[in-house]
């Protein structure tokens, strides 16, 4: 099986922890991911807030560069896969013209929901040589890519369950929690730290109040914010993972300390009371 | 706006606003260009309840559809409410009558952008301009080179130091460098030039 692959900028920098992990997954399951040729950015947020036509454009160029591949395209990245929707949705309704060759006939897919279809759960199911047993999870999915559902396509948009099947797919326990789907303020986290912090606190506040071991996301930003509030933190650590390194660690029996370093909330302690840790 | 005289002093008695002056003009320029029903809105308020933001905004997501109808343009585009949203589609999610309120607000700030209305979270309005030039500059966004451009654009850094958030961020970045999150080198995108092509367009029009 083959797939197109955009990895979007965050995939680059600050989540490069989350592009490997996908790698090493999408190998076990023997998908062939095909990155796309020369992609750019698709110009979340900024773009759609100052000019509707680039935000449009942007995310086409990447939607023609998938269009000449012709394998569905798969995107780990919410904002990439939100924007990547709405351009495809404007092109096919003909309300923007581009100035590449794009039919908008491709599949879009967001990384959660391809792995959580029957075959591809139990393909994870197939794989796991350990699971994650006791490890207490609590699936954040932000917003962008459940909302706006005639966007995403998401049917259970008020209680999304794709990350929460994949995770008791690979032995842990998914705790259901009413934070599913709240914003984290990542959009103007920059420039008004001030509400962007108000909203993750209490996302993690809500994660530990849950009784939480960690909380697992699928978006570099999610990650980011709920990451670096803990900072210096004297509370609780809650590990923010992505739901594939999750997947990772049962898929190949135990974590390694160094796929867990760009971390700033430490999950070694908590894997190594869990034994789930080598050495 | 006709009933604004400068030799008033600006004191006391509110003045009163004609509701629909223009307003028809307005609401049917919006519901053009956005394709929302906004007449829709009963104004029941769960785009508000929904909110996650709506306490930091002066004018509230339900209010933001009432000002349209009544036309009310200027006080929308100088309002922080547009700029504070986060576009995170709980308001058209939860809109019984699929009133697309975020897209509406979208919308509003792209206008308010393109207007010579000065933006009145202007930190915001900075931030998102220095992310598309460094898309232009690069084609692809690396985290380093956006939060440097962002801090040296002009009044960000002195408000920057004065609040003690200076500090805060260079001993994070720090952190962040030393675990390997940041990479100070970008990524390019070879075919720059469309890119490139793209904006010249986009300043055409």
């Amino acid at each position: 099986m083959k797939l197109s692959f955009y990895p979007g900028c965050s995939l680059e920098g600050m989540a490069n922890d989350y592009g490997r992990s996908i790698e090493a997954v999408f190998k076990r399951l023997e998908i062939e991911l095909i990155e796309l040729e020369d992609w750019s950015c698709c110009g979340s947020t900024a773009a759609h807030s100052l000019d509707e036509m680039m935000s449009v454009a942007l995310p086409a160029r990447n939607l023609a560069a998938a269009e000449k591949i012709g394998f569905d395209l798969v995107s780990p990245c919410a904002q990439c896969f939100n924007r990547l929707c709405h351009s495809q949705q404007m092109i096919q309704k003909k309300l923007f013209d581009v100035p590449w060759q794009v039919n908008g006939d491709i599949e879009v897919h967001d990384m959660t929901r391809f792995l959580a279809t029957a075959d591809m759960i139990k393909a994870v199911k197939d794989r796991v040589t350990r699971p994650l047993k006791g490890l207490n999870i609590v699936c954040y999915y932000g917003c962008q890519m459940v909302r706006s559902p005639r966007i995403s396509g998401y049917t259970d948009y008020e209680n999304p369950l794709t990350m929460d099947q994949l995770i008791s797919a690979v032995g842990a326990n998914a705790i259901d929690w009413s934070y599913k789907a709240t914003c984290c303020g990542a959009g103007i986290g920059i420039a008004r730290k001030d509400i962007q912090g108000s909203l993750t606190r209490r996302i993690y506040r809500e994660a530990v109040r849950s009784g939480a071991d960690a909380i697992a996301v699928s978006c570099p930003l999610c990650q980011m914010n709920l990451d670096v509030i803990q900072r210096n933190s004297r509370k609780k650590i809650v590990p923010v993972f992505y739901f594939t390194e999750l997947i990772r660690m049962a898929f190949e029996g135990y974590g390694m300390p160094s796929w867990f370093k760009m971390h700033i909330a430490n999950p070694i302690p908590l894997l190594r009371t869990k034994g789930l840790l080598s050495g | 706006m006709k009933s604004e005289t400068h030799d008033n002093p600006p004191v006391a008695k509110k003045q009163r606003r004609l509701i629909g002056d223009r307003g028809d003009h307005f609401l049917s320029r919006i519901q053009g260009e956005t394709g929302e029903n906004l007449s829709a809105c009963y104004q029941c308020e769960r785009c508000t309840n929904g909110c996650p933001v709506s306490h930091y905004m002066d004018i509230k997501p339900h209010q933001v559809i009432r000002y349209v109808q009544l036309g009310w343009r200027k006080e929308l585009l100088s309002s922080g409410t547009i700029w504070i949203c986060l576009s995170c589609e709980t308001c058209t999610t939860y809109c019984p009558n699929e009133v697309g309120v975020a897209e509406t607000i979208n919308h509003l700030r792209t206008m308010a952008a393109q207007s010579t209305i000065e933006p009145k979270e202007k930190h915001l309005a900075i931030f998102h301009r220095t992310f598309m030039e460094q898309l232009e500059r690069f084609g692809r966004v690396n985290e380093f080179w956006l939060m440097n451009a962002y801090t040296l654009k002009p009044g960000v850094l002195r408000e920057k130091i004065k609040s003690g958030l200076m500090k805060e961020e260079f001993f994070l970045g720090l952190d962040l460098l030393k675990k390997g999150r940041l990479h100070v080198l970008p990524q390019r995108s070879r075919e720059i030039a469309k890119i490139k092509a793209l904006y010249r367009l986009k300043k055409e029009r």
